[in-house]
């Protein structure tokens, strides 16, 4: 037993195994999200489960990491994200590739997270990378894509909330604050706490205006009409000011493009990945009470790997799709009609018949005995 | 649907249940054996107070009203837009009355019914902290010798002066807080901001 404290059929905490209807269900919505990245000419990329460690931009995943030391003693871990490995290698393996790219993938990614709602150590993310081209152009391009995914899942009632990080990175550019207070800040900002926001200031560092912007934010949250409402709260701070501009161009090029109804705008919403420098989006749905995917722009990621382009990206959750399909009712894939049998014919004729039925495409279950 | 609504059957339930009546919003009578509650289009779940982050985080309830002591210690991912403004409290560390601070040598021992919020407090200050996790009746640990000190939510101070405590540090300050799940703001928001709106309004009449 070398000294195992657990029994052989036992699971160990945050992982998942799915048959019957809930794996054919998953199946299904990953082949209709793959073929919407298909259809907007995404080609797929399938990176490897692990990395060297340092490959990993993301300083907020890292203590979510699987890292093992490898055989020649470098520090290695299992994929945490998927936008790290493919900025890799769009700047390595297709370096003399021009840009726009269009990319795409569908696989596990692993984290270490404490149990708690809607969160499992491994996870199955299907998601894409704009890299490079217009980017007000590729924001749009990306949210129209996660739109149509989650229309044609038939996902009712679902919302995209729009937010941009420059809109708090813009407020407190040059205040000089240490990193928990910030972080602390960017946190009660998230949680559209104002009290805390106030609570979390340190006295005398952030002038008035900033103050009063930032405990503003977890208000700016709603229709359009909010984007007038930032305007005017943050018409002092041009860098802020510029992020909703851009955030406006891209919420009217989609209610041009129809998709009005399907967008929030959420001010408060600047939490995201941490390597996002711009545009930063959720998608909710009633029945579900987290996002059920989400993505982001971010314009320094891939000079971090010797090819500085801007890029933006989303992904949508596998598991949280189908939690979602589920409690919105949505019926599951049904199993297949039953298959014919093929039996009484002795084990080499019999498979012969089998062999020419399957050449005919017929399902069938083989029941011969020697 | 309607909205659903979690609440503890704790110390908070007449707090809610004065505002929302100052709100002219629907609200459970008093309180009988049901835990959900269906009343004029707002569904209510009577829960215990530790619990009411959970209903709201997963998206059972769409909102609740919950200590801030109790979202410190829970830390759940959900929106906290009001301020609510009553039962107010302070956590804090309470000792034995003039037992001096070096006791317990270099690990800090801590009963409490907070063991996050108690363990990061000593230890952001650089001291090693043994938590003993209780589910009540904490002013008892010190004087069992179960542990040096507790922390615990105070608001007139006389429980811990009956067991023969005195306040030595403040952790945080507590109040009422109304708790949003992300995606009912986001994709219910019409109501939401509705429920919002009138529970803010009635705080401040």
């Amino acid at each position: 037993m070398n000294g195992a404290s657990h029994r052989l059929v036992q699971v160990p905490p945050g992982v998942q195994c799915f048959l019957g209807d809930e794996a054919r269900r998953r199946r299904s919505i990953e082949e209709r999200v793959v073929a919407v990245f298909e259809g907007w000419d995404y080609e797929e990329i399938i990176p490897p489960l692990f990395d060297y460690a340092d490959v990993f931009a993301s300083q907020a995943l890292l203590p979510k990491t699987y890292s093992f030391v490898g055989r020649d003693g470098s520090l290695l871990a299992l994929r945490p994200d998927f936008t790290s490995l493919l900025a890799k290698i769009a700047a390595g393996r297709l370096a003399g590739r021009p840009a726009p790219m269009r990319l795409y993938y569908s696989g596990e990614v692993l984290r270490y997270e404490p149990p708690r709602a809607g969160r499992q150590s491994e996870l199955y993310q299907m998601g894409l990378e704009h890299l490079g081209g217009d980017p007000r152009a590729a924001d749009a391009e990306v949210l129209a894509i996660a739109a149509e995914c989650l229309d044609v899942l038939g996902v009712s009632g679902f919302v995209l909330a729009l937010g941009h990080v420059g809109v708090f990175g813009g407020l407190l550019a040059g205040t000089p604050l240490e990193t928990a207070t910030l972080e602390r800040l960017r946190e009660r900002v998230e949680a559209k706490d104002p009290a805390g926001v106030r609570e979390a200031l340190p006295p005398g560092v952030v002038p008035a205006p900033v103050a009063d912007a930032l405990v503003r934010l977890t208000t700016l949250s709603g229709d359009a009409p909010v984007l007038a409402d930032a305007e005017r709260a943050l018409a002092f701070c041009p860098p802020a000011r510029a992020a909703v501009a851009e955030l406006r161009q891209v919420a009217e090029a989609l209610r041009a493009a129809g998709l009005g109804g399907r967008l929030a705008i959420d001010l408060g919403e600047v939490r995201g990945l941490d390597y996002y420098t711009g545009l930063v989006f959720r998608a909710y749905a009633p029945g579900l009470g987290f996002e059920v995917g989400g993505g982001g722009r971010y314009d320094t990621l891939l000079a971090r790997y010797g090819r500085p382009m801007p890029a933006v990206g989303f992904m949508l959750g596998l598991d949280r799709l189908a939690l979602l399909l589920d409690r919105q009712g949505a019926r599951p894939a049904s199993a297949a009609a039953p298959p014919e049998v093929v039996g009484g014919n002795g084990l080499g004729p019999g498979l012969q018949r089998a062999r020419e039925m399957r050449a005919a495409g017929v399902r069938l279950r083989f029941e011969e005995r020697s | 649907m309607s909205l659903t609504i979690a609440l503890s059957k704790g110390k908070l339930l007449a707090g809610a249940e004065d505002l929302f009546r100052k709100a002219g919003m629907p609200f459970p009578a008093s309180e009988g054996r049901r835990l959900v509650v269906p009343v004029d289009g707002l569904r209510f779940l009577l829960v215990k107070d530790m619990d009411v982050p959970t209903y709201v985080e997963h998206g059972v309830a769409d909102c609740g009203i919950a200590g801030r002591d109790v979202l410190l210690e829970m830390e759940p991912d959900v929106y906290e837009p009001v301020d609510l403004g009553f039962g107010r409290c302070r956590l804090v560390v309470a000792r034995p009355r003039g037992a001096s601070a070096a006791t317990g040598a270099s690990t800090v021992r801590v009963a409490t019914k907070y063991p996050r919020v108690a363990s990061a407090h000593f230890l952001e200050r650089g001291r090693s902290v043994e938590v003993v996790r209780l589910a009540g009746s904490v002013e008892l640990a010190p004087g069992l010798g179960l542990a040096d000190c507790i922390v615990d939510v105070v608001e007139t101070g006389r429980t811990l002066e009956e067991n023969g405590l005195e306040v030595v540090e403040d952790v945080a300050v507590s109040s009422a807080r109304l708790i949003v799940n992300r995606a009912s703001y986001h994709a219910r928001r019409e109501e939401m901001s509705g429920l919002v709106r009138a529970l803010e309004k009635a705080r401040t009449a």
